[in-house]
């Protein structure tokens, strides 16, 4: 059996850049290696980034990263950290990044339509300097990847402003969602109430750090 | 989609706060910049020397600086900040992104190292910690009551106001550049104290341990930065019960008391986290409570940061 999209056309690059065209001189010439002091700014604001990795086969995976403003650090100007808070201890991240020290990342500031984009190569450290500046309610991350900047440049607002992503209308959406109980006990055909799955995964929710 | 009821410990507090605007930033020594915050809605709250205030930074991170401004001054409050190479982000937010004409809502000053009336003083000063020894040097002078500054820092460069305490002061006060001089023998000063001086010192833990060391205890007075290093019996579960909204909540062996009540709903100005600051203080009706910072809470009062329950449950005024 086929996949359905591997029965839908593919187009090459040639061909892509042929249907979009050029990009202007000023967005080709904006990536650069260094953070300056307005990309600092912008990181120590945001408080919200996705990471993308991917394994030495190239299977590629994206994970969110959030805290207060400013919890990723920049350690120079070509080098920041990214705190490991506890999570689904998953860790595809880490397990990539060991095959593949490629790294991606796309800040947000919640109201700011422009994304920050910083692309470069990462490993994971413990080194205690590092740590230690990254505390949180008083705790101290077990590990964080430190990233080497290759690029960094500001994204252009279109993709959020037509997303109306900071809208507080847009909150509605959530709306219609199910909760997460009734998606859980659907998807895992699981015989418990959905409140119970709600209430394990709240109670997991409060310990943040 | 259910709403989020879990919340991280920086979510914003009820607690009051007076609105500021940043009026200047100077730079005052190498690595230490004095910022000068202007009250917007009428004049500020007043303060005696020794007493700080909590800035709510616009990254929803609190930190507690000693005024160090003039109290007579309604109209402006003064800080001073050292940028910490290892910053949490607190000290790093202030030297790098803060700037003059920014918004930024500030507690009402708290006191916990408040000058006692005394016939002479001495002030013992380290490096930073000269912040909130110059009011109260400046409130001796003009009181007309004999006072001393002992001024310690690795060079006059990186001593914020050395300069100015010398030249408005004259030889009341003496600064010890450690990297030249090395330390100064506190022992030697402490034999030619008058018997009824009362020492204020404020600075790193080598010389707060020092100043424990030469001046005896009831005529010592300290403010420190970073908690004393003291042991503590195992932490255990208990019980907050929260008068006010009526709810319970449960506080694990291993979480703090104050991370508890802000997941739960009862958000607390939260500082330093260590017990040096309180800006987390809490009321407490009922229960025993296990005493871990290093103010001295005041009776009924505590600091849910560091210090536990020795009852299984503490009635709160939350």
């Amino acid at each position: 059996m086929t996949h359905t999209a591997t029965r839908i056309r593919s187009v090459g690059p040639q061909e892509v850049r042929a249907r979009l065209g050029l990009p202007d001189a000023m967005v080709a010439s904006k990536k650069t290696d260094r953070l300056d002091d307005h990309f600092r700014r912008f990181i120590a604001h945001s408080p919200f980034l996705t990471m993308a990795t991917a394994d030495a086969e190239g299977r590629a995976d994206c994970s969110p990263r959030g805290d207060y403003p400013g919890f990723v650090k920049v350690l120079d100007d070509r080098t920041l950290a990214v705190p490991d808070r506890p999570g689904n201890k998953i860790a595809d991240s880490f397990g990539n990044l060991a095959e593949n020290d490629g790294v991606g990342l796309l800040f947000l500031v919640p109201g700011m339509r422009e994304t920050l984009r910083v692309n470069g190569r990462a490993h994971v450290t413990d080194e205690p300097d590092v740590l230690a500046r990254m505390e949180a309610e008083g705790r101290r991350p077990v590990l964080a990847v430190v990233v080497e900047v290759a690029e960094v440049y500001f994204h252009c607002g279109r993709a959020l402003i037509r997303s109306r992503l900071w809208d507080p209308a847009s909150r509605a959406l959530a709306d219609e969602m199910p909760s997460v109980g009734e998606v859980f006990t659907e998807q895992y055909g699981l015989d418990v109430p959905p409140e119970v799955i709600e209430r394990k995964l709240e109670d997991g929710y409060r310990k943040l750090y | 989609m259910t709403p989020p009821t879990a919340t991280p410990a920086t979510a914003p507090t009820t607690a009051p706060t007076q609105a500021t605007v940043v009026d200047r930033i100077d730079r005052v020594a190498g690595d230490v910049v004095a910022v000068t915050l202007r009250g917007t809605e009428g004049p500020l709250a007043t303060w005696e020397p020794g007493a700080h205030i909590d800035l709510r930074l616009p990254n929803w991170l609190t930190r507690q600086y000693s005024l160090c401004g003039d109290p007579a001054d309604r109209d402006t409050y003064r800080v001073a900040v050292r940028h910490d190479r290892l910053s949490r982000g607190g000290s790093e937010y202030v030297h790098r992104f803060l700037r003059p004409g920014r918004p930024l809502p500030v507690s009402l000053p708290r006191n916990h190292f408040p000058l006692l009336p005394a016939p002479r003083y001495l002030f013992v000063a380290g490096g930073i910690g000269i912040t909130p020894v110059l009011p109260m040097l400046r409130a001796a002078v003009r009181a007309g009551v004999p006072a001393g500054l002992l001024y310690v820092g690795p060079s006059p460069d990186v001593m914020p106001f050395a300069a100015e305490l010398c030249a408005e002061y004259g030889t009341v006060v003496r600064v010890v550049a450690t990297r030249q001089e090395g330390r100064p023998d506190l022992g030697a000063l402490a034999a030619g104290l008058d018997e009824d001086t009362l020492v204020y010192c404020c600075g790193p833990a080598p010389l707060l341990a020092a100043a424990a060391g030469a001046f005896p205890a009831r005529r010592l007075y300290t403010e420190r930065f970073r908690p004393s290093a003291r042991t503590f019996g195992p932490d255990t579960a208990f019980e907050v019960v929260c008068r006010g909204s009526g709810r319970t909540v449960p506080v694990a062996a291993d979480e703090s008391m104050l991370d508890a009540l802000t997941h739960a709903g009862h958000p607390l100005p939260a500082g330093c986290r260590e017990g040096v600051c309180g800006s987390c203080e809490l009321a407490v009706a009922r229960g025993e409570i296990e005493h871990r910072d290093d103010i001295g809470a005041p009776a009924g009062r505590m600091y849910p940061c560091v210090s536990r329950a020795r009852s299984p449950r503490l009635v709160v005024d939350l």
